[in-house]
């Protein structure tokens, strides 16, 4: 069953590879975060997708997040994360890819523990890309707290867009 | 069943977005590499990694088909793969991120269709990774017949997988 606005957002394992400011082309080591652990007093805007380097995902979705980060971080918001269920050297990777350096945390659940405790995997994709996917979605916590969810129900980005977020926050 | 030297290759449908050198940057439509139709007749070189952008597979493993493909050609190889349980736009990206233009085919076995088929199937959702991935290997596949295949041990070290040993088995 998917998580609703008021729900406690789910305590899951992510991982992650820190960004290193002084070795960025580095590979580091994986870090785990632990949603409630990182996520409690904060807000937190989490945006999910499909897949890293996907047309879509590469091309409106994360960059909108990038072009509107002083924005987010002005309405009080603590972390900005972007979260697939690629593993945490490709979502290093395209973090890298997209220059997000730290300001926006690339975690991984590459095991679905996050997928499963939100109940908001995609349905099958089709051959090619595994059968196990976040929808697309954004959501806003804040102190643990779902105040905001928007999944896209088509492909393309609307609800779980950084425009959207910001009109919520 | 494990791949074995003497049997056919197991005909497989993978993924790759084919480079193009007019739009580097682009993000093509993926194609579809089956197994059988595309090493027909040909001597092509597979390589299973464990995962894209990881370190061993980034720093040690793959650079070195990359830079020596052009010795490979020299021994007669057609057509060199790069296949992982990654899907084929991460494959694309590490491609692209590691110049590889069109002198290795990037491919995704992100439904793990070779793991079962060939038995180097490997769960590394213990390591956070995910249970569809491939173990380290490196094969020679001449005209659909293995003629080659290693296994890693140790899938974070790469010796008879490397471009030595296949090179040396060519």
């Amino acid at each position: 069953m998917a998580i609703e606005v008021g729900d406690t957002f789910p305590n899951a394992v992510l991982s992650y590879i820190p960004y290193d400011a002084a070795n960025p082309d580095a590979c580091g080591l994986t870090q785990q975060l632990k949603t409630h652990d990182a996520f409690r007093g904060k807000k937190v805007v989490l945006f999910a997708v499909p897949g890293a380097f996907t047309p879509t995902c590469s091309e409106s979705h994360m960059p909108g997040y990038i072009a509107h980060l002083d924005d987010l971080k002005s309405k009080g918001v603590d972390i900005v994360a972007c979260v697939a269920t690629n593993d945490q050297f490709v979502m290093s990777a395209w973090g890298k890819a997209n220059k997000v350096k730290d300001d926006i945390l690339m975690l991984s659940d590459a095991n679905g523990e996050l997928g499963s405790a939100i109940g908001l995997f995609k349905g099958d994709q089709g051959p090619g890309v595994g059968p196990r996917r976040l929808a697309r979605f954004a959501v806003i916590i804040d102190d643990l707290k779902v105040v905001y969810l928007g999944v896209e129900t088509a492909r393309g980005v609307s609800v779980s867009g950084a425009p959207a977020v910001l009109a919520k926050l | 069943m494990a791949l074995t030297v003497g049997e056919a290759f197991p005909q497989v449908q993978l993924k790759y977005i084919p480079y193009d050198a007019a739009a580097a940057d682009g993000c093509a439509a993926p194609q579809v590499l089956d197994t059988k139709a595309a090493f027909a007749g040909k001597t092509v070189v597979v390589v299973g990694v464990p995962g894209a952008f990881t370190p061993t597979c980034s720093v040690q493993h793959i650079p070195a088909y990359v830079s020596r493909a052009p010795e490979l050609r020299a021994k007669g190889v057609d057509l060199i793969v790069c296949v992982s349980g990654n899907d084929f736009f991460v494959m694309s990206a590490w491609g692209k991120s590691m110049g590889v233009q069109d002198a290795i085919v990037m491919a995704g076995d992100a439904n793990g269709d070779l793991g079962r088929a060939t038995g180097l199937a490997l769960d590394l959702a213990a390591v956070g990774l995910g249970a569809v991935r491939l173990t380290r290997f490196a094969a020679i596949v001449r005209d659909g017949t293995v003629a080659y295949v290693e296994t890693e041990d140790d899938p974070t070290q790469v010796t008879v997988s490397g471009v030595d040993s296949v090179l040396a088995a060519l």
